[in-house]
C-alpha cells in the first residue's frame, strides 16, 4: 500500500515535468539564438540590443559556453548562429559558413622612455620566462625588467600564450593585471615595464598622449590596419558561424553585425572592426 | 514486524540523545554531557592546542572580514538606487542590474517552489515512515550524500541535457530553477530529516497515546517542532543556489534582457559578476557592485531566517 503511494507520487512528479515541457511554445522567425565564445558574447549582446531596438518584436538570445560549444550548437541547429573566437581549422572550414565581425589583436607595449624599439619573438619569450632580466641584455638601459602579465582566464592571455607556445606556469611575472586599461597604466607609469594589451585600446590611448609604444611582432607593425587585414600574427578573428548558408532573420542579423553601423560597438569592446564591403542596405525586410 | 522494529530502534536513539537534547532546538550544538569523564586538571601542554584553536578561529574570521571588506571597499561607490533599477549598458560596464536581480529572484523562486515540497516530503518519508536502518532508507540517504557532493558543473550539464534539450525548455529561467532544485534537494532533505529526527520521540508516543492520527501528529506537532531544522536547510540551500554560476550558465543562460516569462533566458547575479570580471575589460567596478549586492542579499536572507527561527521558538 505504502509502495503504491510512493509510485503515485513519482508518477505525478514525472507527468508534471512532461506537462511543463508541453506548455513550451517556440515562436520561430522572430527569435534567434546565438551560443559560443565568451570573448565574442559581450560584443554580440550589444549588437543584438541595437538590432532589437531597430526591429521591434525580434528577440535575440546570446548564450556563452566557449567556441567549441558555438560550433557544436550551430552544427546541431540548437543555435541559429555560433560564435567562435579563433580561425576555423581543418574540416570545419568546409562544414561551416563563417562571417568575421571583428578581429582581436594584441601586441607588446613599452614605455616611450624605453629606448628598445624592437624585440624578437625569442627575446620576448625569454623575458617572459625570466631568462632575460635586464634591459641591457636586449640593447636597452641597465635596468631590471618589470614583467606585466594578464590574470588567469583573460582571452588576451590565452592568445598570447597560444602564439608563444607557453604555459602560464612558465611565466615569471612581476605584476599581474586584469584588464587592458590597467596594463596600459602600469606600463605608462613604469619606464622599465613590458606588457601586452589589445591593440585597439593601446592605439586609442597613444593618440591621447599616454606615454606608451606598441612594438611590432614578427616584423609586422602593430596597428589596427595590420590586424584588420589579418597580416598581424598575434591576432584572431571573431566569427559568427552557421551550418548552412544563412537566410531570413539570420542573414539579416549577420549582415547587420558586419555593417559599419556597429563599428562603434566593436571599438567600445576593444576589438578591431573589419573592413568589409560597404554595406549600404541594412534592412532586407 | 518491520514497523515494530523501527519503533524500538527510535526509542533507543531517543534515549541516547536525551541527555544533551534541548527541546525544539535541533540546530543548537550539543552541550557537554555530564556523563563524559572530565580530567580533573588539564595538563600544562594543553595551552598549545588552545592557542592553535584560537588562531584558526581568528584566521577564519579574518579571511571572511577581509573578503567582505574588500567587496564593500570596491563596491560601495557603485551602489545607488539607479544601479538597482536600470538595465545594464555597454556589456554591463555602465548601467545597472535590474533585469539580473529579477532573473535571479525568479530562478530562486522556481528552485524553492519545486525543491521545498519535494524536499520536506522526502524528509518526512525518511524520518517518520522509514526505519533508520532499512535498505531503502540507507540507499536514499547514501545517494543524497553522494549527490550533495557532486560538483555543480555536473548538475549544469545534466540540466542542459535534460531540462533544456530533452524536455525542450531551452535556455530559460525554468531550466535554471529546476537544475538548481536538483542541486539543493540533497541539502534540504538531509537537514529537514535531521530536524525531524531531533524531535523527541516522547512527542510521538504522547500523541499516539492521545489517539491522534499520524497526519495530525505530523502537521500539528512534528513539523512545527522541526521548523528551525528546516530553516537551516533552507538557508544553506538558498546560499548554494544564489552563489551558483557553473550550473546556470548552461541552463538559465546569459541574456541580460528583463525576463518576460519563465521561459525566457535570464542572467543570474553570479553569472553577471563572472562575466564582468572575466570577459569584459573595464567591468570590474560594476562586478564589485554586483558582488556587494549578492553578499548583502545573502546576509539579509540568513538574518531573516535566523529571526524567524528565533520567533518561532518563543512562540512554540
Amino acid at each position: 500500500m505504502k509502495n503504491q503511494q510512493k509510485y503515485t507520487a513519482l508518477a505525478v512528479t514525472l507527468s508534471l515535468g512532461m506537462l511543463l515541457s508541453a506548455c513550451q511554445q517556440n515562436s520561430p522567425k522572430t527569435q534567434l539564438t546565438l551560443t559560443g565564445s565568451s570573448t565574442v558574447a559581450p560584443l554580440t549582446s550589444e549588437i543584438a540590443k541595437r538590432f532589437e531596438a531597430k526591429h521591434p518584436g525580434v528577440r535575440i538570445d546570446v548564450q556563452t559556453g566557449g567556441s567549441s560549444r558555438g560550433l557544436a550548437d550551430a552544427r546541431s541547429r540548437l543555435a541559429n548562429i555560433g560564435m567562435v573566437s579563433r580561425n576555423l581549422k581543418g574540416n570545419e572550414t568546409g562544414e561551416f559558413q563563417s562571417f568575421a565581425i571583428a578581429r582581436d589583436g594584441i601586441s607588446i607595449i613599452l614605455n616611450t622612455n624605453n629606448p628598445v624599439k624592437i624585440l624578437s619573438n625569442e627575446q620576448i619569450l625569454n623575458i617572459y620566462q625570466g631568462k632575460i632580466e635586464n634591459w641591457k641584455q636586449v640593447g636597452g638601459k641597465d635596468a631590471p625588467i618589470t614583467v606585466v602579465n594578464k590574470a588567469e582566464g583573460r582571452s588576451t592571455l590565452e592568445l598570447f600564450l597560444g602564439y608563444f607556445k607557453l604555459e602560464n606556469s612558465q611565466i615569471k611575472a612581476d605584476v599581474v593585471i586584469g584588464d587592458n586599461q590597467q596594463g596600459i597604466k602600469t606600463v605608462a607609469g613604469n619606464p622599465n615595464a613590458i606588457g601586452y594589451v589589445s591593440i585597439g585600446t593601446a592605439e586609442y590611448d597613444i593618440e591621447r598622449g599616454v606615454p606608451i609604444q606598441l612594438l611590432p611582432i614578427g616584423g609586422v607593425e602593430a596597428s589596427t590596419k595590420t590586424v584588420q587585414n589579418g597580416t598581424f600574427p598575434l591576432s584572431r578573428p571573431l566569427l559568427l558561424v552557421t551550418a548552412k548558408p544563412p537566410s531570413g532573420l539570420t542573414k539579416e542579423f549577420i549582415d547587420f553585425a558586419q555593417s559599419q553601423e556597429v563599428y562603434d560597438i566593436v571599438k567600445q569592446q576593444n576589438f578591431v572592426p573589419i573592413a568589409t564591403k560597404n554595406v549600404a542596405k541594412t534592412s532586407v525586410r | 514486524m518491520a514497523k515494530k522494529k523501527g519503533v524500538q530502534k527510535s526509542e533507543v536513539r531517543s534515549q541516547k540523545s536525551e541527555v544533551n537534547f534541548l527541546p525544539c532546538s535541533p540546530a543548537s550544538p550539543a552541550s557537554p554531557s555530564p556523563h563524559l569523564p572530565i580530567s580533573p586538571s588539564p595538563p600544562p601542554l594543553s595551552l598549545l592546542p588552545t592557542i592553535t584553536v584560537w588562531a584558526i578561529a581568528l584566521l577564519v574570521t579574518a579571511t571572511f572580514a577581509w573578503i567582505v571588506g574588500d567587496i564593500i571597499w570596491h563596491g560601495a561607490g557603485t551602489i545607488s538606487w539607479e544601479f538597482l533599477t536600470t538595465a545594464p549598458k555597454n556589456s554591463g560596464r555602465e548601467g545597472g542590474i535590474a533585469p539580473i536581480l529579477v532573473a535571479t529572484g525568479l530562478i530562486l523562486g522556481v528552485c524553492l517552489a519545486v525543491s521545498l515540497p519535494l524536499g520536506i516530503g522526502t524528509a518526512i518519508l525518511l524520518a517518520e515512515f522509514t526505519p533508520t536502518d532499512s535498505w531503502f532508507g540507507r540507499l536514499v540517504r547514501r545517494s543524497l550524500d553522494v549527490l550533495a557532493g557532486v560538483p555543480s558543473i555536473v548538475f549544469g550539464l545534466f540540466g542542459n541535457v535534460f531540462f533544456a534539450r530533452t524536455l525542450g525548455l531551452g535556455f530559460s529561467i525554468l531550466s535554471g530553477g529546476l537544475t538548481l532544485a536538483c542541486m539543493v534537494l540533497p541539502i534540504l532533505i538531509r537537514s529537514a530529516e535531521e530536524g525531524l529526527r531531533a524531535v523527541p520521540n516522547d512527542y510521538r508516543l504522547a500523541a499516539a497515546s492521545l489517539g491522534l492520527s499520524r497526519t495530525t501528529t505530523l502537521w500539528q506537532l512534528l513539523l512545527p517542532a522541526a521548523v528551525p531544522g528546516l530553516l537551516v536547510g533552507l538557508v544553506l540551500g538558498i546560499g548554494r543556489a544564489m552563489a551558483e554560476t557553473a550550473a546556470l550558465i548552461f541552463t538559465s543562460g546569459y541574456v541580460d534582457r528583463m525576463p518576460q516569462s519563465l521561459f525566457d533566458s535570464g542572467r543570474a547575479l553570479s553569472i553577471h559578476i563572472f562575466d564582468l570580471s572575466m570577459n569584459v575589460s573595464g567591468g570590474d567596478t560594476n562586478a564589485y557592485g554586483s558582488a556587494l549586492v549578492l553578499v548583502v542579499l545573502l546576509l539579509l536572507i540568513n538574518g531573516t531566517a535566523a529571526q524567524i527561527a528565533d520567533r518561532w521558538l518563543h512562540k512554540f
